[in-house]
């Protein structure tokens, strides 16, 4: 058996040109192979609340740069070179196969053998993922605008001068802009789960950059992003935003100024061991610690959950976050979180 | 004395030896408690070697002796007066002394005019708070001084787990329990520098858990106690300035304490004197700047597991501005 | 009772009779023997099983010793060097040392008694599986780096979550918690083998010195392990669920684990040593070639350590800060216990003189055993004196000193019992060369790597450290020591090289009496153990009956055959060993296999929270221990003959029988378990008082709820008593009554649990509110084991296998109903009653 399939190999009698296709009975074993596959191990995987405005912002943001050039989007269609893959790409806006939310999350965490479908490149980021599936539930009843306006917010492509398109090497419809989750001058982040970054410090920026594009900060969204940024870019957008002014979050529903979360923020908790957050995070600290007046609550508490959690551990910031957190609580990290949400931001701008 | 003399006469010689490792050594007391202890062991192992060597001279001689003393060993007289007269007689006299000697060192919490340190055992260090400091109580961390012929009581209390006090060369060893106080009262009849170590497992570096005990003289003590209850100096060079601007801007003050300065942390050993001592990262390396920049930025390397994390978020000349600043708190 | 020559017709029906008792005892053949439930096929399972776990902690030891050889090593981390000194001291502990010396119980006991296997072979053999599979999956967790690293006695605070929040601590308390279940199982069935199977005549002062030991072992065992098993389970609800019994900051106490863990680890190290203890009387016995000097005296001095080990556990505490008067008693105690070993020392010295000792290998491994045990005696005399406990404590000389007499007073007299055994088991005996060699090897690797620890404790170097600075001056002790490790090793290998070369094991026709011994043991022994039962007259029948051997071997002695056609033992009075009846054993079997792996399944799967799949092999356990269950109690019989002009019966129930004997030592070890509670409680009360007057403001339950719940309980007790009376004239009524009983138990407990409840006391509150939820927990276990007897019960009075005349079920469900009531009103008297008396 082993022989003869050796032989087939060896003869190159098998064709292995995309271009021609699958026989059907291939295909159709394959599809069901796969299908049986993916729902035996969705089994092990619990969905959390998905119809959140904050998770499908996200998820849809990501869609755009990460996702639209093989699957196409409403009102876009899928790239003719992604067409010719085999198999060849759903168009996810038009004919989505009915899988359940756990079977998504595991198609786009893990992607699939034997097609173009990659993997998520941070597998640990759980929270990432689910923002995609959120996107992917609603993706069947979009149109065109309403997904424009989630996917891009104020975003709007470039439109170019004839020459700039014959010969500046960007692509107008890439819209792979930060702002379409970051915001920009006038506009804060579309969902509560982005940081706002207006006024952070520079080199904060550019450390947190730099690390997602060396991967030592681990993110499926921010990772292909940073790593496709020069050196320059990368410190041009620093300032960029280290010069917007500060921005307060605007989900206030998670804000609060409570004694608990004011305590851990100005005196820490000596006996459990953590340090007050304010002598790094205040207005007086290192420029390379991010300022947390006014951040999105959010934001927050999914940071510190994956520093609990023991994730990127391994960065310098991270190395100092890590243990700590791993010492507040869940309720800890709300209180904390919603402290910091109602205060209010100072300018901190360009590096001392 | 008499045991660097059995030093000398063990078969191994002393340089082989090492210097027998006299810095934390029961058997080179510097204080009359230890002495006492160091007597009772010689005592006790006296006492084993004799009836070590009976038991096996009566092998011996139950074995392959003649006949008359066999005859002798081999009846339940000997078995009676061997294993229940002999024992319950040398038994009681030494049960005796060792009750006497135990009542006569326990410590008595509420002693007045005494000098108390109190002593809280860390993962993985030694917290020590001298509350009749001499301008006012002030803390230090991993480094005892005391003065010489002085009684001193020590309080001793956990924040975590359970620890062990354990200087050898001054008194023996007290626990100490999260919920409970202990005490230890000991003195030391002569200066020196004593070496003591955590003695009940605490988790992970417990071995690197170490402390140092240095008897001063009355007035070296009195100048020392004065130096420490003052607040940090203030930094001289301009190194040092932007060390300490750094300093508090990189939230060191969240954890540890420069009394003069913001930085109030309690978390984290107490730095205000912090270049007077003699070791730094957590007693693992002498007292200098560099040990001080290592620690900083790597200092799971120098104790790993230690609850300080490392900081590699200096540039290289911000650290040694840190270190200078640091290396300046004497 | 020697006969004339017998006749040639006689002579055939002898044979016939040897034919089939051998069919009758044979081993199941191949792979099937894991089925076999004889005490000698289970005994060397055992023995085998606990000397790999010997080898494997070994080489943990090789490891630690070379991470200590050096200064400053990095062989080994931190992490990983805490879990292997811990799981070197688990392991040797709680695997080898116990299981080893029950194993020799298992094996050596019932031919050493006359009895053809012990009364209980499955419960034998279930004890063996539970404890091998369980070992090997607790061991196992090393190499997944799960082992638990908080050292073998996993002092809380740091073994709670909060210090130790990975899952190794865990697996130390659940696979632990079973392990001692099955040394229960092990010390239940060689204290009723040892008290009611021995040979007609073998009254208790003839019975064998080992016999002794094995008893005092197993008795100790039923008072001393409950108390770990209770603070297993108070620290495995610490940390799963957070009931605060070790937390000083909600009014528990880091100390009560303590108290509890030494009050079963001080008497632990004699029930280690005494066996061992035991072995050695006999192999001196037989090495000089006369009886035991002063036996009657040792016999007093065994007792007296029994007894005194229980009164010495705070010595492990001396520098805990405790008042003066207490650690002075226990430095009183602690030196006394020296005095019965110092009699056991010098009564074998007086043997040696009253005899001519062969200096074979046993008798080379006994005089190391003396040496080094002597010395290790007399370290302990010294840390029995508090002040220089105070600097020995937690240092090297303390891990010099249970070196010594762990590995002097149970190691070297193990080997020599292999050694002196082995022609009794093998159709070899083993080499004398390789021995020899073995044991210098041994002796003088052991010396070589533990006598510096002495010196390295006193010069400062603490236990449990996984390294040490240069500048201590400690590195050519530690270098001496690890290199005297790896020679201790070489001899251990050598003695493994003898096994492979020399050990056949053999149970129907081994080596035999090479040494001449007097014991009973070395009679010719088949399957079926000696070919008659041989009636006793003497402490040494070898030796002092002359015809014993010949005339047990012309079956001229009690049961030549098998008048039931099954496997049988003879149970004897206690004390004189009169024959009482003729009790039938079960043959092989595999309900005590799968029930093992079910039960150990069922403590792994807990541990690593699945808790569905770990009620699921709970069940099936149970169905299996039901199955084995059912088999036992055969229907009575009437009256046989079995030699000698003595008839008996073939069944007996109430206290004559050998399982109410079983019984009532499981309820000893579940009222030492419920006495370790009630200690804890007033235990916590001394320390944090305030939780109850606090308890009394903020509303303990009414006295109505404990006095509706006692009455529960007394009705519950009461119908079960009147069911006994009831039974032998209507079923339907005792099944009534029984019914009843098994509805109004679970009901009081109900009520305890909702009164309290409803009282708004919380288990995570504090430790008072987690010591009352505790007694419901321990209620709990004895309710369910109350509600399955009875629906046993039941079933077997349905399928008529229960009446007046076979009982014995019945028998057990009382004892089991009145214990529980007992315990129930103990419970509610401390918890509702103890709160209103001292406020």
């Amino acid at each position: 058996m082993a022989a003869a399939l050796f032989l087939l190999a060896w003869s190159g009698i098998y064709n292995v040109a995309a271009s021609t296709g699958h026989w059907a009975v291939v295909d159709w074993f394959l599809a069901f192979g796969m299908r049986n596959s993916v729902d035996l191990r969705a089994n092990a995987i619990t969905a959390p609340v998905l119809d959140r405005p904050d998770l499908i912002r996200l998820g849809a943001a990501h869609f755009h740069g990460g996702c639209a050039f093989c699957h196409g989007a409403p009102g876009v269609p899928v790239s003719p070179i992604a067409r010719q893959m085999l198999p060849s790409p759903p168009h996810l806006a038009t004919s989505m196969r009915t899988w359940t939310d756990e079977e998504l999350f595991w198609i786009v965490q893990h992607g699939i053998k034997y097609t173009g479908m990659p993997g998520w490149v941070a597998l640990e980021r759980a929270d990432e993922i689910w923002a995609v599936v959120a996107f992917l539930k609603r993706l069947p009843v979009m149109d065109a605008n309403s997904y424009r306006e989630l996917a891009l917010g104020r975003v709007e492509p470039a439109s170019q001068s004839g020459e700039a398109l014959a010969t500046v090497d960007s692509n107008p419809q890439d819209a792979s802009a930060c702002a379409r989750c970051h915001g920009a001058a006038d506009s804060g982040p579309a969902s509560a789960l982005v940081p706002i970054l207006h006024g952070q410090p520079e080199p904060f920026l550019i450390a947190a950059l730099e690390e997602y594009a060396q991967g030592s900060r681990r993110s499926g969204i921010m990772q292909p992003l940073a790593a496709d940024l020069g050196a320059h870019d990368l410190q041009r957008l620093a300032a960029y935003y280290a010069k917007l002014s500060p921005r307060r979050s605007d989900n206030s529903a998670h804000s609060s100024t409570n004694e608990r979360g004011r305590r851990l923020a100005t005196e820490g908790d000596p006996v459990n061991g953590i340090p007050a957050c304010e002598p790094c995070h205040g207005r007086s600290g290192l420029a390379r610690y991010p300022r947390l007046a006014g951040q999105n609550a959010a934001y927050m508490e999914a940071q510190l959950g994956l520093w609990a959690a023991g994730h990127h551990t391994s960065t310098a910031g991270g190395a100092i976050m890590g243990p700590i957190a791993q010492r507040l609580s869940e309720a800890d990290i709300k209180a904390v979180s919603a402290y910091f949400a109602a205060q209010a931001p100072e300018q901190v701008g360009a590096k001392p | 004395m008499i045991a660097r003399w059995l030093c000398l006469l063990l078969p191994v010689s002393t340089s082989l030896i090492g210097g027998c490792g006299d810095h934390q050594s029961v058997l080179n007391p510097a204080g009359p408690e230890a002495l006492q202890l160091t007597q009772l062991t010689w005592l006790l192992f006296g006492f084993g070697t004799v009836v070590l060597a009976t038991v096996v001279l009566t092998v011996i001689g139950a074995v392959r002796g003649p006949q008359p003393v066999r005859t002798m060993l081999a009846s339940t007289r000997m078995v009676v007066s061997a294993g229940i007269f002999f024992p319950a007689l040398t038994l009681t006299g030494l049960l005796g002394y060792g009750i006497w000697l135990t009542r006569a060192n326990f410590a008595n919490p509420g002693e007045a005019g005494i000098l108390r340190v109190v002593v809280t055992g860390e993962q993985w260090w030694w917290r020590v708070d001298y509350p009749q400091g001499g301008n006012g109580a002030f803390a230090t961390a991993n480094e005892i001084r005391l003065p010489v012929g002085r009684p001193i009581l020590f309080e001793l209390r956990s924040a975590d787990v359970i620890h062990s006090f354990w200087v050898p060369n001054l008194a023996g060893k007290v626990d100490m329990i999260p919920g409970r106080i202990t005490y230890a009262r000991l003195h030391a009849d002569r200066t020196g520098i004593f070496r003591g170590q955590c003695a009940e497992f605490c988790g992970g570096p417990h071995a690197l858990m170490a402390l140092e005990v240095i008897v001063m003289t009355q007035s070296d003590f009195d100048a020392w106690l004065q130096n420490q209850s003052r607040p940090a100096i203030d930094p001289q060079s301009t190194s040092a300035r932007e060390g300490k601007a750094l300093f508090l801007a990189a939230g060191c003050g969240a954890c540890h304490a420069v009394r003069g300065t913001p930085a109030s942390g309690t978390i984290g050993p107490d730095l205000t004197h912090l270049a007077s001592r003699r070791s730094v990262g957590l007693d693992t390396a002498t007292m200098s700047q560099a040990s001080i920049a290592r620690f900083i930025s790597d200092g799971q390397h120098v104790k790993p597991g230690n609850r300080m994390p490392p900081f590699r978020i200096f540039a290289p000349d911000d650290l040694s501005a840190v270190a200078i600043y640091l290396a300046g708190l004497k | 009772m020697s006969n004339a020559h017998a006749p040639a017709g006689e002579q055939r029906s002898l044979e016939l009779d040897r034919q089939q008792l051998e069919r009758i005892w044979a081993l199941p053949n191949g792979w099937r023997i894991l089925s076999a439930v004889n005490n000698t096929v289970v005994g060397y399972f055992y023995i085998g099983a606990a000397f790999l776990f010997f080898l494997l902690a070994g080489l943990l030891a090789l490891l630690m010793r070379t991470q200590l050889a050096l200064p400053s090593n990095t062989f080994l981390s931190a992490d990983t060097y805490n879990q292997i000194f811990t799981m070197h001291g688990t392991v040797m502990m709680f695997l080898f040392a116990v299981p080893a010396v029950e194993a020799m119980g298992i094996l050596l006991l019932p031919q050493m008694l006359g009895a053809r296997d012990l009364p209980f072979p499955r419960l034998g053999a279930f004890a063996f599986w539970a404890y091998f599979v369980g070992g090997l999956v607790f061991f196992s967790t090393l190499f997944f780096d799960l082992a638990p690293s908080g050292g073998w006695f996993m002092y809380p605070p740091l073994s709670n979550t909060r210090y130790s929040p990975d899952i190794g601590a865990d697996f130390w308390l659940l696979g632990i918690g079973f392990i001692e279940i099955s040394a229960i199982a092990g010390a239940i069935e060689i204290i009723v083998g040892i008290l009611r199977t021995r040979a007609p005549g073998m009254s208790l002062d003839k019975m064998p010195m080992f016999a002794w030991t094995m008893l005092v072992f197993a008795g100790m065992i039923v008072f001393a392990f409950p108390a770990v098993i209770l603070a297993t389970i108070m620290l495995e609800l610490e940390r799963a669920l957070g009931w605060p019994f070790f937390d000083a900051a909600k009014g528990g106490d880091a100390l009560l684990w303590q108290h509890l863990f030494w009050f079963f680890g001080h008497p632990e190290v004699y029930i280690i040593f005494l066996p061992a203890a035991g072995m050695v009387s006999m192999i001196v016995a037989s090495m000089a070639g006369t009886p035991l000097i002063a036996f009657n005296l040792i016999v007093v001095a065994l007792i007296a350590t029994g007894f005194f080990s229980f009164g010495l556990w705070v010595h492990h505490m001396f520098t805990t800060g405790l008042p003066a008067m207490s650690v002075s008693f226990f430095s009183a105690a602690s030196m006394a216990v020296a005095i019965p070993s110092a009699v056991q020392v010098f009564a074998w010295i007086a043997t040696f003189a009253a005899g001519r000792l062969r200096l074979a290998t046993p008798a080379l491994f006994v005089l190391g055993f003396l040496f080094i045990f002597t010395l290790g005696g007399l370290t302990g005399v010294m840390v029995a004196m508090v002040p220089f406990d105070w600097q020995a404590h937690d240092t090297y000389f303390i891990v010099a000193h249970l070196h010594y007499v762990l590995i002097g007073g149970m190691v070297f007299p193990l080997f020599a019992a292999l050694y002196y055994w082995a022609p009794a088991f093998s159709s070899r005996a083993l080499s004398e060369r390789l021995g020899k060699w073995s044991f210098w090897l041994m002796f003088l690797g052991f010396n070589i790597a533990f006598l510096p620890m002495h010196l390295l404790g006193l010069w400062g170097m603490p236990r449990r450290v996984y390294t040490y600075p240069a500048e201590m001056g400690w590195q050519t002790l530690n270098l001496v020591a690890s290199a005297g490790a790896f020679l201790l090793a070489a001899g251990v290998l050598v003695f493994i090289c003898d096994l492979f070369r020399n050990l056949r094991p053999n149970l129907a026709s081994p080596a035999g009496n090479v040494w001449g011994a007097g014991t009973l043991e070395w009679l010719e022994n088949g399957l079926y153990g000696p070919r008659s039962i041989p009636h006793v007259e003497s402490r040494y029948p070898l030796w002092q009956q002359p015809d014993l051997a010949k005339d047990v071997a012309a079956a001229r002695f009690y049961l030549p055959n098998a008048p039931t056609g099954l496997r049988e033992t003879i149970v004897t009075s206690p004390i004189e060993a009169a024959p009482q009846y003729l009790q039938r054993l079960p043959g092989p079997g595999w309900t005590p296999l799968f029930a093992a792996i079910f039960t150990a399944a069922f403590f792994m799967l807990l541990t690593v929270k699945m808790l569905l799949a770990a009620l699921a092999c709970a069940v099936l356990a149970l169905a299996c221990i039901l199955v084995w269950v059912w088999g036992s109690d055969p229907e009575p019989l009437g009256h046989v003959q079995i030699g000698g002009g003595i008839d008996l019966p073939t069944y007996a129930s109430g206290a004559v029988s050998h399982a109410w004997w079983a019984v009532v030592i499981v309820l000893l070890v579940a009222g030492s378990l419920y006495l370790s509670f009630v200690f804890s409680y007033l235990y916590l009360w001394t320390v944090a008082a305030q939780a109850w007057s606090l308890a009394i403001q903020s509303g303990l339950p009414s006295a109505a709820s404990a006095y509706v719940g006692a009455g529960l309980l007394g009705l519950s007790a009461a119908c079960v008593g009147v069911a006994g009376k009831v039974l032998a004239r209507s079923r339907t009524g005792f099944a009534a009554l029984v019914l009843i009983a098994l509805l109004a138990l679970p009901a009081a407990l109900g009520l305890e649990v909702a009164a309290h409840w409803r009282s708004g006391l919380r288990p995570q509150a504090s430790g008072y509110a987690a010591l009352v939820y505790l007694a419901a927990v321990l209620q709990l276990q004895i309710v369910v084991a109350v509600v399955v007897t009875g629906a046993y019960t039941l079933t077997r009075l349905a399928m008529g296998r229960l009446s007046a005349s076979r009982r014995v079920t019945f028998d057990t469900l009382a004892l089991l109903s009145y214990y529980a009531a007992g315990q129930g009103m103990l419970g509610l008297l401390l918890v509702h009653g103890f709160p209103r008396a001292v406020s």
